[in-house]
């Protein structure tokens, strides 16, 4: 008797923890009849099933991720450039889904990038390193988009986004940009320095300028200077000497010979005549 | 020590004179009663009366059970409240309840507390330069709904959203403009991108700040930015040499010039002065010399003579009718003289200088003023 209670029990619970599920938030859900899918719109909370009859597969409804690290792509110039990207999807047709991966994250993150690589290889062949990193980069990711999205919904996937994360040169091109930027850098450094030379001599020039000009106007005024002194002066003599020309002469040379004459030691040779040495030889008065 | 204070050294649990609690004994009590809630006739018929009834035990069960649907929300956090795996409600904090297990879960989402994370990337800029950049990027799970629905890992989402985001920015901007006066700019903007986005993807989570931290030039490149930095320091070194240098030059000339106008003033002056002695003497000496112009000249010329005779070295000839040729050694002359000049040297031009003086210094400036 107690036994077939216990046994009871255990039955009921098992008939119905079999025939309730539990549709999260965060999950889609499929119910099969002996394999075949019978309903695929649940909308989260507790759901009935036939035990042993249906079953259930439960995916995820988020927004789900596939990170695609360092790939190799050929651009325009046939530069290699290693790129990272990811791509943003989620399960849009539970239904198709189920059909064309098994249900598997794996399988379809498998066939999605092939798609978007696909997309993206084509993108990168129509454009410039310059133009993928920078100018139409927004295109690029766009042009990814567009190209995947129809092999996407073959899939029961909605791509929401294809983004690129990283754009990296390789190695020999990046060296071309390193050797690039150091030219680059040196060329700067250059221009500091003849930036640095040119100010100096501009400094050093108007530095001459102004010495130049100071000194010029410097003695032209000294120049007019004096010579309102010497006009001055020679007014002055010429008004004092004017008074009596024949003895400013006369003075005036003998002033001349006591200053120029005599005053080295000079040597004389004299011959005795002239009135100084008139009383030299005689002491008669002379008429 | 303080456990065999009882001493004998034995442990405090041997204190029940040395017998364990009878483990078996509590056990089979158990087992009578969980039988008798299952109504059966057990053995234990006789032990009825021991222990609670069976209801109450199911009361105490069920009571738990309810308790395990209190929960706990902090100030800072919010709690999603899920019925059946179907979102019902955002509880606030305090102390709440839920519908226990199966029928209810909650999950706990801290929506104040303001995460960060550090990204340094390399990237390329527009002008094809590669740059690394230190990104700090500072969020939070604003609405926890969104943020447990919406995305997988919202967080892993966020970091490749930022890198994406800093490098489409920087691949915008040109390199000076990233290192230099672009990194508000291009942090608001990195900001503003990876908010669109997420918000595209619904993920709940709130950008609070986006940080340049640091930008760099690669260190591939390291030598060659060094040397630029010098550059731009022996740029300002040579400026300031420059001024150093006009800053000596210029107050010097300055200097120079107002010496040379002192100088000729002084000249003017000294011209000026010498003029009107010289004509004041004149005029004093005419005055003499016209009260008396005959003894006045002669004696002027005599001691003007006198003056230039006594200075020379004299050779007195009366040629007068004597025709014959004379040997005068010239030479010898000037070269006893010189010495004469060199032993008398300080005697004869202390006197000749004193007395020269006025005039020599007169001539000797307007000289040079002539040349």
């Amino acid at each position: 008797m107690k036994n077939i209670l216990i046994f009871v029990v255990v039955i009921a619970f098992v008939v119905i923890s079999n025939s309730v599920f539990i549709v999260d938030e965060r999950e889609h859900a499929l119910k099969f009849r002996f394999g075949e899918v019978i309903k695929s719109d649940y909308e989260p909370g507790i759901h009935f099933k036939v035990p042993f009859v249906n079953n259930v597969q439960k995916y995820s409804k988020q927004l789900l991720t596939i990170n695609n690290p360092q790939e190799l792509f050929l651009t325009q110039e046939k530069k290699n450039l290693y790129v990272d990207f990811f791509i943003k999807w989620k399960i849009a047709d539970t239904q198709e889904y189920y059909r064309s991966t098994g249900g598997d994250e794996l399988v379809a993150a498998q066939r999605l990038l092939e798609t978007v690589k696909d997309g993206i290889r084509s993108e990168f062949a129509k454009r410039t390193v310059i133009e993928v990193v920078s100018k139409e980069r927004r295109e690029v990711m766009a042009g990814m988009l567009s190209a995947a999205t129809m092999n996407a919904e073959n899939l029961g996937i909605e791509l929401i986004d294809v983004r690129v994360k990283k754009i990296e040169l390789s190695g020999e091109v990046s060296e071309s940009v390193y050797n690039r930027m150091r030219q680059e850098r040196a060329r700067f450094a250059s221009e500091l320095r003849a930036e640095g030379s040119e100010s100096a001599t501009i400094i050093r020039a108007e530095a001459a300028r102004e010495r130049t000009v100071l000194l010029a106007n410097a003695y032209r005024d000294s120049e007019k200077i004096r010579g309102s002194g010497d006009a001055t002066a020679a007014n002055i003599y010429s008004t004092a000497f004017n008074a009596d020309k024949e003895f400013y002469s006369f003075h005036r040379s003998i002033e001349a010979y006591k200053n120029s004459i005599g005053t080295n030691n000079d040597v004389l040779i004299l011959d005795g005549k002239g009135d100084f040495f008139k009383y030299l030889k005689d002491q008669e008065p002379i008429k | 020590m303080a456990f065999n204070d009882q001493g004998n050294g034995k442990s405090p649990w041997d204190a029940n004179n040395g017998q364990p609690p009878d483990l078996d004994q509590i056990v089979a009590e158990w087992q009578k009663r969980f039988n008798t809630l299952f109504g059966g006739k057990s053995s234990g018929s006789s032990n009825k009366r021991k222990g609670p009834p069976s209801y109450l035990l199911i009361i105490m069960g069920l009571f738990i059970w309810l308790l395990s649907g209190l929960y706990q929300i902090d100030d800072s956090e919010r709690g999603v409240v899920l019925r059946f795996g179907e979102y019902s409600k955002t509880t606030m904090p305090g102390l709440s309840w839920r519908a226990p297990w199966p029928f209810e879960s909650v999950e706990i989402v801290n929506v104040n507390v303001v995460n960060r994370f550090k990204q340094q990337t390399t990237m390329l800029t527009s002008d094809e330069n590669i740059i690394v950049v230190d990104l700090v990027v500072q969020y939070r799970k604003s609405n926890p709904v969104d943020y447990l629905f919406n995305v997988r890992d919202a967080e892993a989402t966020l970091s490749e959203v930022s890198e994406s985001a800093i490098r489409e920015v920087a691949g915008k901007s040109k390199l000076d403009f990233v290192l230099t006066e672009g990194r508000t700019e291009i942090a608001l903007r990195t900001q503003e991108l990876i908010q669109q986005t997420l918000d595209e993807y619904g993920t709940g989570i709130s950008i609070t700040k986006v940080n340049l931290q640091d930008a760099n030039f690669p260190l591939q490149v390291e030598d060659a930015v060094q040397d630029a930095i010098k550059a731009r320091e022996d740029k300002e070194r040579l400026s300031f040499e420059a001024e150093a240098y006009a800053n000596d030059i210029v107050p010097k000339a300055r200097g120079e010039a107002a010496k040379m106008i002192q100088e000729a003033e002084a000249y003017k002056e000294k011209v000026i002065a010498d003029s009107e002695g010289e004509a004041d003497r004149f005029t004093k000496l005419l005055v003499e010399y016209q009260r008396a112009p005959e003894v006045t000249r002669e004696r002027l010329y005599i001691e003007a003579i006198e003056t230039v005779y006594l200075n020379s070295n004299k050779v007195l000839m009366d040629s007068e009718g004597n025709g014959s040729l004379m040997y005068l050694p010239i030479d010898k002359l000037l070269e006893n003289t010189n010495k004469q000049n060199r032993s008398e040297n300080n005697i004869n031009k202390g006197q000749t200088i004193e007395n020269n003086q006025p005039v020599n210094q007169n001539q000797d400036s307007r000289m040079r003023r002539v040349r």
